[in-house]
This record gives structure tokens, sequence and C-alpha cells, in this order.
């Protein structure tokens, strides 16, 4: 009998599993759709992007549309300097945040929900009015035609992932804390042995989300670098973008090797999204 | 006793701060000078090269008694914000449930949803033309097949603002991405302990998942609130700099930078931005008021 | 935890690597330096002219002005387009502007009435350029008689017809349409359906240009003029916006709304393949037809008047260099300002990268010009002969953003949401409040 029950529950499990498999296939097919209409516009001629109607397989596959996207700007020097930007912005706010948002959920402190309450707040103004005294500040500072706007403030701490890593830090017991303070440990010491270690899949979290903000970041490095050898990917790419018309594959093709690297980072940070951490059961990692 | 406990207490309140000290820092040295610029800047004609005198409230004024676009930008806004955050929070519960479990290809899978939220930039919303193009356009072949006659979307002003929900919904990978990494917290033993008390699947996901990334779902609603009062570049792009058809696609962002970049009213501009910063602290306030009755933290003691 | 040690190293690599350029402050003089402008006055330039076909056009001319004398350096930067005015604006409220900027010669007025373009009148009273360029651009430089920028190129709309198709059905590929009446009946002459669809579209009013142009042709007068007048509510634009709604009535949405995207995504176009056998462009629209239908055997004309004799009003625009107010070095941005629209420098870019120039003598020239081809040589003729027709719709400084008020209500009308006639009496009604307000 008991058996049975198992036998079926097993069953069902198996086909709510298809199911999923299923579902998911149909899901990946609507979700790619557009990327592939990026990539086979990639391969086109101009000529055949801009036939009517349009085709879904390019007829003639223009591999070297890469090479030449690749030489219509220092594309090399670009992606060093975007890598640059990117890995300091993605240090800064991984550590940085995760330290400030473990202040704002497990110590108490006299103000922290009004403090709290202007995190949120510096998220709900549009980043228009104040880009102009924002950027005046930085040029009184002579930092306009420098990477600091763009590293510098990533290094004390964004509302958003401020916000992000205190939800994740609350769900961690109180008693846990509790009890290492009661064992003489100090915040410090916590955050770095406990914290981290719980939080390690909302780091990872924010170590994507950052990378792709830097990354993908257009309007900053437009602000503040004057200086064409200073320029990032994103703003190489408007090479292609011009007051007529724009070159559709290769601006294609540049964007799909801006996004390369971020579909490998995600790929390789995805171990910690996979049942890494039990906190019932302590925290192991 | 009593007095070494305080005294923890205030050493610990002095930890705390040393704690949040970096975003104080950040805050006084990045932010607070230009928020408070454009606080009192807002109360004057300031157009950011030329005049900056003061006229007393007659920004506020003009916009919430005079100005008919920005009910019509208010409007847009709301709408959009109604119908893309809740259906972009299902959505990403939804596809991180799916992604969560034990498939073959998982990693492939996750990656491809997760993609369309890193492509981003004008490339993308002009793909999302063409793939909406009520003629020839994929959506509506797929939904072709299916026997449904698809809608004008972006030339109907009915549908322009559905089109970009849509648009909203396919990049719906970053907020998985968070339910991925909340879901990472929630015991197995939990769902064990239930398939032998007999609980349904659906009951399951109830009952135990939902209570579990309650905190991620706050964060998500939260932010995706405020973030989606800002909807800009995708209706820029989309119509060509005007409002789309019966500026039924100006949004309150847009009109703003409209008011800022293209006439100079900054002045304008940013009262503007503080009243829909007044809506959304508002907004995010009640959220967070109403949050202990839903959000489950799991280092709280339960009362 | 983190592969640390991995990570550390790879930052010093990068670092290493950008040579720390990006953290070096005050980096800017430097790099000046560097492009050889000691003891040189170095000025800097932005435009958004990045690409392949242009950017090296540009960069000649500079190269010419920097060997032309020895005592100015331009050292050009691209900065992308539309951004680069955004960009342009921070610098001026920070007081570190460049010196010459190109800029959209629509609202080059109100860039003066707000100081953030330099009063050129100090320059043009020893050496007035004025005559050089089509006066209409001239015009729409000047704030109460004064000029804040100095027309460099333009453009004008002009009607692309398919001499294959007009064979075709019979009509003498010699002679477009000169009226809307006749454009209407090329057009039904032109259409080939194909059940509810077409394999052929004549002319549909609203690709390519708005209704707006249209207007512009019947009434040969903007709607809002630079003194306030506003003259939506006419019978004349009544009239357009009937026939407008004719050829809307006449094709149906379905079968607009599917060549309208396909134009508007800008990734392909039906006059390309034959799809569509008349299409209002500038005259720039060429170059794609040469690259992406070489083989489509194509006239132009000028856009068809609204009665015989009413004129073939058209609508341009263009860009100007301007000097951002704060630029530390005027005088010098003055002189390469004149040598980048003299007529040498001027029919180069025009011959280059097939454009209309705002130099009168440049442009004539072009058309003339032996490099190019027979067509585009053409082409460019029947550009040149348009810019008297041509007419700038030149941002109004009192009602500067008065197209947010009237696009809605022409839209009502287009949908069928509302008469005409109301539709321009509520616009001109919210127009005549905006130019109130600001005045």
């Amino acid at each position: 009998m008991k058996d049975a029950y198992f036998a079926s529950m097993t069953n069902r499990k198996k086909v709510l599993k298809i199911a999923n498999f299923i579902l998911l296939c149909i899901g990946s097919l609507l979700f790619l759709s557009p990327l592939w209409w990026m990539i086979s516009t990639s391969l086109k001629t101009m000529k055949e992007v801009m036939s009517f109607p349009p085709t879904f397989f390019p007829t003639d596959w223009k591999w070297e549309n890469y090479l030449k996207t690749w030489e219509a700007a220092p594309f090399d020097l670009y992606t060093i300097n975007t890598l640059t930007i990117t890995i300091l912005v993605v240090i800064g706010q991984v550590i940085v945040n995760s330290f400030v948002a473990y202040g704002f959920a497990k110590i108490p402190f006299k103000g922290r929900n009004v403090l709290f309450a202007i995190v949120l707040s510096t998220m709900m103004i549009p980043g228009f009015v104040t880009l102009i005294p924002q950027y005046v500040l930085f040029s009184k500072l002579g930092w306009v035609n420098t990477y600091l706007p763009l590293v510098v403030p990533a290094f004390f701490g964004g509302a958003f992932n401020i916000f992000l890593l205190r939800q994740f830090y609350m769900t961690i017991p109180n008693e846990m804390i509790e009890a290492a303070k009661m064992e003489g440990a100090s915040h410090f010491y916590i955050w770095r042995k406990i914290g981290i270690p719980l939080t390690k899949p909302a780091m990872a979290t924010v170590a994507i989300f950052s990378f792709n903000g830097a990354w993908n970041d257009f309007l900053g490095p437009l602000l503040y670098v004057n200086n064409e050898n200073l320029y990032t990917l994103q703003l190489g790419l408007q090479v292609f973008k011009g007051e007529m018309n724009t070159q559709w594959n290769y601006l294609m093709a540049g964007s799909l090797f801006v996004l390369l690297p971020v579909v490998i980072l995600f790929f390789f940070f995805q171990k910690y999204f996979i049942q890494g951490i039990n906190l019932q059961s302590g925290g192991k990692s | 006793m009593k007095k070494r406990k305080l005294h923890f207490k205030r050493q610990e309140g002095l930890v705390g701060y040393i704690f949040i000290l970096p975003w104080i820092i950040g805050f006084l040295i990045f932010t607070a000078g230009p928020l408070l610029f454009s606080l009192g800047a807002s109360f004057t004609n300031y157009n950011i090269t030329s005049q900056m005198d003061f006229i007393g409230i007659r920004n506020y004024e003009k916009l919430l008694m005079d100005d008919q676009l920005f009910w019509t930008s208010l409007y847009n806004t709301l709408y959009y914000v109604a119908f893309s955050v809740p259906l972009t929070t299902i959505g990403a519960i939804f596809l991180s449930v799916l992604l969560n479990q034990d498939v073959p290809g998982l990693r492939f899978f996750r990656t491809i949803y997760y993609l369309p939220a890193v492509l981003s930039g004008v490339g993308v919303y002009l793909l999302w033309m063409q793939l909406l193009d009520p003629g020839t356009g994929l959506i509506n072949m797929m939904l072709g097949w299916v026997g449904i006659d698809g809608p004008n979307w972006l030339f109907d002003p009915e549908w322009t603002k559905p089109s970009l929900i849509l648009m909203k919904l396919w990049s719906v990978g970053g907020g998985m991405l968070l339910y991925l990494a909340s879901l990472q917290g929630v015991p197995k033993s939990l769902y064990e302990a239930a398939e032998i008390d007999g609980a349904s699947t659906w009951q399951q996901f109830r009952y135990i998942t939902i209570p579990m990334i309650t905190p991620v779902i706050f964060f998500d609603v939260v932010t995706s609130l405020i973030g989606g009062f800002q909807i800009f570049q995708e209706a820029y792009v989309m119509t060509n700099g005007g409002g789309g058809p019966v500026n039924s696609l100006l949004f309150y962002n847009y009109y703003m930078w409209n008011k800022a970049f293209k006439v100079f009213d900054m002045g304008y501009a940013m009262a503007m931005s503080w009243v829909l910063f007044l809506i959304v602290f508002v907004l995010t306030m009640i959220n967070l008021k109403l949050a202990p009755r839903w959000v489950h933290y799991e280092g709280e003691a339960k009362k | 935890m983190f592969k640390k040690g991995m990570l550390f190293s790879l930052i010093a690599v990068m670092l290493l690597l950008s040579g720390c350029a990006g953290f070096q402050v005050g980096s800017d003089k430097g790099a000046a330096l560097e492009a050889g402008a000691e003891g040189k006055v170095v000025v800097d330039f932005w435009s958004f002219w990045g690409s392949e076909i242009r950017r090296p056009v540009i960069e000649k001319i500079i190269e010419d002005f920097n060997n032309s004398q020895d005592e100015i350096v331009v050292k050009h930067t691209f900065v992308p387009w539309g951004d680069i005015w955004t960009k342009e604006l921070a610098s001026i409220a920070a007081g570190d502007p460049p010196d010459v900027v190109i800029n959209d010669i629509k609202a080059t007025a109100l860039r003066g009435q707000k100081k953030q373009a330099m009063n050129l009148s100090q320059f043009l009273e020893k050496d007035d350029i004025s005559e050089r360029f089509y006066p209409e651009l001239w015009e729409a430089t000047l704030y109460e008689g004064d000029s804040y920028g100095v027309p460099f190129n333009t453009d004008t709309r002009i009607l692309y017809y398919n001499k294959e198709a007009f064979k075709e059905v019979g009509l003498d590929p010699e002679k477009p349409p000169t009226t809307w009446a006749e454009l209407e009946e090329y057009a039904a002459k032109l259409d080939k359906k194909n059940g509810d669809t077409y394999d052929r579209l004549g002319f549909y009013p609203l690709f390519g240009i708005n209704y707006d142009v249209w207007m512009l042709n019947a009434a040969g007068q903007n709607v809002v003029d630079n003194k306030g007048n506003v003259e939506v509510d006419t019978d004349i634009n009544r009239q357009t916006l009937d026939w407008l709604l004719g050829w809307k009535e006449r094709y149906g949405d379905n079968v607009i709304n599917s060549y309208k995207s396909q134009i508007d995504s800008q990734q392909s176009n039906p006059f390309f393949t034959g799809k569509l056998a008349m299409f209002v462009n500038t005259p720039t629209f060429n170059t794609q037809i040469r690259d992406y239908a070489p083989e489509l055997d194509f006239g132009v004309a000028m856009l068809p008047e609204s009665e015989p004799g009413n004129g073939h009003t058209s609508w341009g625009g263009g860009f100007v260099a301007e000097i951002p107010e704060g630029s530390s070095h005027p005088k010098e941005a003055w002189e390469f300002i004149k040598y980048l629209t003299d007529q040498d420098a001027q029919e180069y870019w025009a011959v280059k990268n097939y454009d209309n120039v705002a130099n009168i003598k440049a442009a004539e020239a072009t058309a003339k010009n032996a490099e190019m081809s027979e067509k585009d040589r053409i082409v460019y003729q029947m550009a040149v002969e348009n810019m008297p027709n041509t007419l700038l719709t030149p941002t109004p400084l009192q009602a500067p953003d008065f197209p947010t008020l009237i696009n809605p209500e022409i839209d009502n009308v287009m949908l069928g949401k509302k008469t005409p006639t109301k539709a321009l009496q509520d616009a001109q009604a919210a127009v005549e409040r905006l130019v109130k307000e600001n005045q």
C-alpha cells in the first residue's frame, strides 16, 4: 500500500518534470527569437538587412562582418578600458554593499529606519535632474576625463544593492548572530565568517548585476570621458549609428560581442545558484 | 549589570554606524549636494546656463493646475507601473521556480532566460519595433498560428503601453536571478516533510516556497515600482523622439527630459522630479508599512 | 571565497595595460601636447561623425586646416549622436566646454537666447561670411538679429519614384506628379492589389515624413512662426488633413501600419524592392538606394504642390557649428569654423559624404562634380534646385515644445477619433496658451 503510494508519487513527479522541460523548451524559443534576429542580422550584408520582407536566415553568411566590426574602431582598447572600470566597480559594489547591508540588517542603532528610508529615497529621484549638478561637482573635483566618477562612487555603496543584500541578511536567524556574540565575536567577525558565506547567492547576484550595469553603462562614460582613448565598448558601438542610417549588421555583431562576457560570467557564477546553502544545516559551503 | 548592557548597546550602535559609514560618506559627498541643488532649483526658473531666479512655487503650481501633459504623462506612467510590476514579479517567480528544478540542460535554460535582461540599448528597441510589426512581425505571426488576429501594437494608442509591457516581460531574467538566489535559502527538508504529509506541488509552492521568498518579493516589488516610474529610454527610441500615437507613450520621465534638455526649462523639470519623488516615496512607505503583514523574515522572532 | 589572488593580478594587468590613463587627473592637457600642439592653441572640436564614411572626411578637413597655418591645432573628438548635446550642456554648465560643437540648426536661436551658444556678431563684424549660405539657413541661426551658429550641412525633402513601375502601368517615367491631384491619380494607377494586401502600393503621404510637412507644403509657412503667431486652425490645414484622411481610408490601417513599421524600424524599406512606387525622403536617401538596391531605376522630383501654382514648398533641417558659451579659445574656434564652412571644405565634404551642404557655391559645384556618378549628380542637382523651396521649422522661442501639443490632436484625427475641425481648434487653443505662458 505504502509502496504504491510512493510509486504513484514518483510517477507524478516524472510527469511534472517532463511537463516542466517541455514548457522551458517552448519558452526558450520565445526568448531566443529576438536574439536570433540579432545573430542573423549580424551575418547579413546591409543590402539584405534592408530587404523587404526581412529574411529569417541570411542568404549569404557574412562571417567577415565580425572582423570588420572589430576593425571599425579600436575595440581592443575599449575592451580593456571597459573591463578595468567594470572589475573595479564590481569589487566595490560587492564588498562595500555587503558590509553596509549587514549594518542595516543586523545591528540595531539609533535612526536606522530613517537612514534606510533615505537609502531608498536616493533611488527615487530621476537621474536627469541630478545629472548637471553632479557633473559640475565632479568637474570641480577635477575628475572629468578620468574614470574616477565612474569607479569611486561604487566604493561608497549603492541603494539598490544595499537593499538587496539587506533582504538576504534579514533571513539569517538572529539567534545565530546572538550565539556568535556570546562567544565574543565582533560584528566584523560575524559579517565575515557567517554573513558572507550565508549570502553568497545574493552576493553573486550583486556581482552579476553590477557587472552588467558597469559593462553596459553608456551615460556615465559618455559624460565623464572626453579622450577617445579612454572610451568604453558602449561608446565605441555608437560609431555604427549615424544621424541618417545605422549599420545594423555591424551594430548587431558588436552588440553580440559585448554580450559574450556577460554570458560567460553568468555561466560561471551559476554554481552559486544551485542548491548551495542550507540555513538549517548551519551553512556548510 | 543594567548599566553595562546599556553601554554595550551604545557601543553596538557605534559599530552600526561604522558599518554604514561608507554609504553615509558617499551620500554626503556625491548625492546629497546634487539632490539639494535640484530641490532648491525647483523653486527657480533655472535654465542651466543663463538664469536662476527664485519664483516661489510657480513651477509646482503650473504643473498641478495648468499642465495637461503632466497628467497625461502621469497617467501613462501609472498605467505602465500598475501592469508591469505585478506581471514581471509573477513572471519572474514562476520562471525561477521552473528553473530551480532538476531538469536536463538547466544551465543553458537559465542562461537563455537571463540573456534578454542583459541586452539593452537602442538596437534592442528597434528590434522590437520589427517584432511588433502588425503585418510581418514575428509576434503577430505567432499569434496567427494559434488563430489570434494580433493588434496593431505600436500604432494603436490602446496597445502601445501593452507593447512596452510585453517587452519588459521579455527581460524578466533579472528578477528571475533574484528569486533563484533566494530559493537557495529554502531548506530542502521543508519540502521533504511536506511530501510525507501528502502536500500537493501547488500546496508546497503556496505554503513553503512563497513565504520563504517574501523578503525578495518585497525587494522586487519595491525596486520595480521605483524603476517602473522611471521608464524612459524604450519609449524615447520607439517613438522617434515623439510621444507615440496620441501621446500614449509620453511617460513621466520622458516629458521631464523634454522639459530639461529640449526646452531647457530645468527648474520645471526639477519640480516635476520632486513631485514624482513624493508619489513614489508615499507608495514605498505604504509598502514598507504593509510589509510586516506578509513579509516573512526567518531572522525575526515569531510573534 | 573569492579567488583573490587571481582577481587582483588580473586587475594589476588591466591597470598596467590601460596605463592608468583613466585615473590621471588632468590628463587632458597632456593629451593635447602629445598631439604635437606645443606652443599652439588647441581647439577642442566635438562632432557625432564617427562612422567609417563620415570620420575620414572630417578628419581630412581638420588635417588640412591644421597644416594650413601654424597657430591653431584642432583636436577632433567623436561623441555619439544625440547624446553629444547632453554632454555639451553639462560641460557648459561646468564652465569647461569644448570650443566648437556641431549642433542642430532647429534650436540654434533657442540656444542663443539661453546663452549656451556664443554670439558670433563680434566675429561677423570683421568677416561677414553670411553670404556664403542659403538665406533660409542663415535666418535660422539668428536670435534678435545676431547669429549664434554657422550653417554646415542641410537637407530637404524630395519625391522618389520608381520608373520601372511607371512604365509598367503606362505612365511616362519622365513625368512625375506635380500636384496633389496627380499624385493621387498616379498612385491609383500604380497600386497593385492582391486580395487584402498589396503587391505594390502607389504612394502614402505619411511614410518617411509627417503631416507637418504636408501642412508646410500647402500653406507655405510654419504653423508657429518666430514671432509667436499660431496658424494651426486654418482652412488650408483642414483641407490638408482631409486629404491625408482620404489616403488613409483608401489603403486601410493594416496595410499602412505594416509598411510604416518597416520604414520606422529603419531596417528595410519597401521602396527598395518596388513594393512602394513613390516615396518622400531626403536627397541622401539616394545613397541607401545606391547601396541596398543598386538595380532600382528611379527618378526624383520636387514635392507636388497642393494646387497648381501654389508652390512646391518642402521642408528641411541641418546642422551648424557653434562655439559654446565659455569656450576658452573662441577666436581660434572662429577661424576653424570659417575654414569648415568655406567652399573647399564644404565641397570636399559634400562629394565624399554625398551630403547637402550649406555653402551655396559648394553645393552648386558638387552637383557638377565629375567624381560622382551621373545618377548621384541628378539627385544632387534636384536637391540644389529644391533649396529655394525649402523651409526650415526653427523651434519658436515662445512655444519651443508645441509639437507635443499638436501631435496628439492630429493622431486623433488620423485614428478617426476627432474631426479635423475640432482637432485643429483644440490644438490652436493649446498652442496659443503655451505662447501666452512663455511671454
